[in-house]
């Protein structure tokens, strides 16, 4: 019998049952598109973590007390016995650091602050150096003006706000000038600072700038800073770095062979460390999701286990009128990856579906582009696997059906 | 093998010596046949008479090449087809054996033309002579107007013209006829014993299956067995 015949009767046979080929198919599509979607949204994540990251600045780099991401409580401990980094340490970097074009000092702390009888929680409360804004990515004004050097020389009593503060205390009322209070002392809003978003629902957007001098006058001058510094150029950046590093070695009177006891901080070092934290979690997603596909084949077997024995005595006809083993496998075959073949297809679909609602979704979320893409190779892989697991769950209803006696086939009734 | 049939050889259409067939049921053997030889010319018209139990299904089985004796040799058309393999017989059935059940067990799904092709799909014969040829079929057993129904969709007697049409199709060797008018009122099942003397008439070799004595009579040999062995071969 030819393959197009072999087809043709597997279709035939198909649609004569099709709720029960609709179930079965069900299963392997839940596999796929789930494997596939999977591959989309880890894919979406690293990018959108990827460019979300980089947006910190490809050129600008910070050096600090701690570094971003602490693995161990004993790290963390060993950490907190380093030395501060203090605003000595700025000045020295910024007159040691010639491929530098901007050395600032940043220095954080959380507090609640309130507008009246408005109150917003968890505010980052940062002191920073007058030219904090032009480092890294650059955060632009809304509305006012910038925080600028004799803001931070004076000490003078002027903040940035971030878009969340604005919304919760001026909607639509004109910011500038009004007075928001931390901790009961009263400052002026000089300026607000253009909406970023978040990053995993963690607003980027909530915070009061204030001049670093002001902030050491209210919440203590002993505080670790972390320098912040934009390298001239691209082409500088590790040079930059090592200009800075040195800097802080020469003052902290490091040997040769000690290490650091400070952090230098990128874009890309966060970034690696994303991707060597998250690589586990992808495989192990992955390799979770594709059980699903395994159950889709436990599936099909299944039902052409039934299929088999319900048309034993359309077998026995088949081989009275000359079907031979071969035949008969064939017909099963190609019935049971027509079947899996079918769920991978509706898979992809199916995920496609999945992946433009979780991007549209997520973007909602994160109030910014993410995209989850379907890959081409998850497409294919997803086609050829369902197909391979149909052929593996057919093989052995098949072969079942291959090797029935006709005499007893014809019998079954 | 050829798919055209060839000119018979000279000699018996059928030889059957010494057939046993023995089943094997836990430590019991069962000898369902116990040495049964005859021969068949072309063109005859044999019926296999017995009571159930009485070894004739087995004995058809093995003339259908369905089943392979336990001892002695089946010979068709000059070949020993006793110790021939699965496919081989499949083969052989495909080519030599145009069979006729009792519920003519046509593929329910398939249209009458689709029935009658269906041999010449596993003797792999390209689509657009298939339907050529199943049509010639239909139209010896006069259904040519219905070839596009379903089984379920035509009368008892008009399926089991399907299946002889079926049957006819790969123009065999023998009509190998298992009780074809068991489920077929009276009527209907003269009608089609009317249709096996015409295709006799017509120069084929048709062998039926039957217990009844009134059916058996249409043919002009009765073979009758008993307990495994033939107690009677009678030419009328």
């Amino acid at each position: 019998m030819p393959f197009s015949e072999a087809v043709r009767l597997a279709l035939t046979s198909l649609r004569s049952s099709k709720l029960r080929s609709f179930l079965t198919v069900l299963g392997i599509l839940i596999g796929v598109s789930s494997v596939i979607a999977v591959v989309a949204i880890i894919d979406g994540l690293d990018s959108y973590i990827a460019s979300r990251v980089l947006e910190l600045g490809s050129k600008s780099f910070s050096v600090q007390k701690m570094p971003d991401i602490i693995t161990s409580a004993n790290q963390w401990i060993e950490m907190q016995r380093r030395k501060d980094v203090t605003m000595d340490d700025v000045e020295a970097v910024r007159r040691g650091c010639d491929l530098c074009t901007e050395v600032g000092a940043m220095v954080a702390t959380s507090r609640d602050v309130k507008y009246g009888r408005v109150r917003q929680n968890d505010v980052r409360i940062m002191g920073v150096s007058e030219n904090f804004s032009r480092i890294g990515s650059i955060r632009d004004l809304i509305a006012g003006r910038q925080l600028i050097g004799e803001d931070v020389e004076n000490a003078r009593n002027s903040v940035v706000i971030g878009a969340d503060l604005m919304d919760a205390f001026f909607g639509t009322m004109e910011p500038i000038g009004r007075e928001i209070t931390i901790d009961s002392r009263s400052f002026r809003v000089v300026g607000v600072a253009e909406r970023k978003g978040s990053i995993f629902g963690e607003s980027q957007d909530n915070f009061v700038w204030m001049p670093i001098t002001l902030f050491r006058k209210y919440y203590g001058s002993r505080r670790s800073i972390v320098i912040q510094v934009e390298a001239r150029s691209m082409n500088v950046f590790e040079e930059a770095q090592d200009q800075a590093r040195v800097v802080m070695r020469v003052r902290r009177h490091l040997d040769y062979a000690e290490p650091d006891d400070f952090n230098i901080e990128t874009g890309e070092s966060i970034l690696d460390l994303w991707k060597s934290a998250t690589q586990g979690i992808y495989a192990a997603t992955l390799l979770v999701t594709a059980i699903s596909l395994v159950v889709g084949g436990v599936v099909v077997m299944n039902i052409m286990l039934v299929s088999v024995t319900e048309r034993t005595a359309e077998i026995g006809v088949r081989k009275a009128l000359g079907a031979k083993r071969r035949d008969i496998l064939r017909q099963f075959l190609v019935e049971a990856v027509i079947l899996a073949g079918f769920g991978g297809v509706l898979g992809v679909l199916g995920a496609m579906a999945f992946a433009a609602g979780l991007s549209s979704l997520l973007g909602g979320m994160m109030a910014t582009e993410f995209v989850a893409p379907v890959r081409l190779w998850a497409v294919a892989l997803a086609v050829a696997v369902s197909s391979a697991v149909g052929l593996v769950a057919g093989l052995y209803p098949a072969s079942r059906a291959a090797a029935l006696d006709p005499v007893a086939a014809l019998r079954a009734e | 093998m050829s798919a055209e049939p060839v000119a018979a050889p000279a000699g018996p259409l059928i030889l059957a010596e010494d057939l046993w067939r023995t089943y094997v049921m836990g430590a019991e053997e069962i000898h369902a046949l116990r040495g049964v030889s005859f021969a068949i010319q072309p063109n005859e018209y044999v019926a296999i008479m017995g009571p159930s139990g009485s070894g004739k299904s087995t004995l058809m089985n093995l003339i259908g090449c369905l089943d392979t004796p336990s001892k002695g040799d089946y010979v068709l058309r000059g070949k020993n087809v006793s110790k021939m393999n699965d496919d081989e017989l499949a083969e052989v059935r495909n080519r030599e054996i145009g069979f006729v059940f009792q519920t003519f067990n046509l593929l329910p799904r398939a249209s009458a033309l689709q029935n009658v092709e269906l041999p010449l799909v596993y003797a792999g014969i390209p689509k657009e002579e298939r339907v050529a040829r199943a049509k010639r079929s239909l139209e010896m057993v006069d259904l040519a107007a219905r070839m596009s129904h379903k089984p379920n969709e035509l009368s008892g007697g008009q399926r089991q013209r399907v299946a002889i049409a079926r049957a006819l199709v790969m123009g065999p060797s023998i009509l190998l006829a298992d009780e074809p008018t068991g489920n077929l009122d009276t009527t209907t099942g003269n009608e089609i014993m009317g249709l096996f003397e015409r295709l006799q008439r017509e120069g084929n070799t048709i062998i039926l299956v039957t217990h009844e004595r009134d059916i058996a009579e249409h043919a002009h040999r009765i073979i009758f067995i008993r307990d495994g062995k033939i107690e009677s071969d009678e030419r009328r």
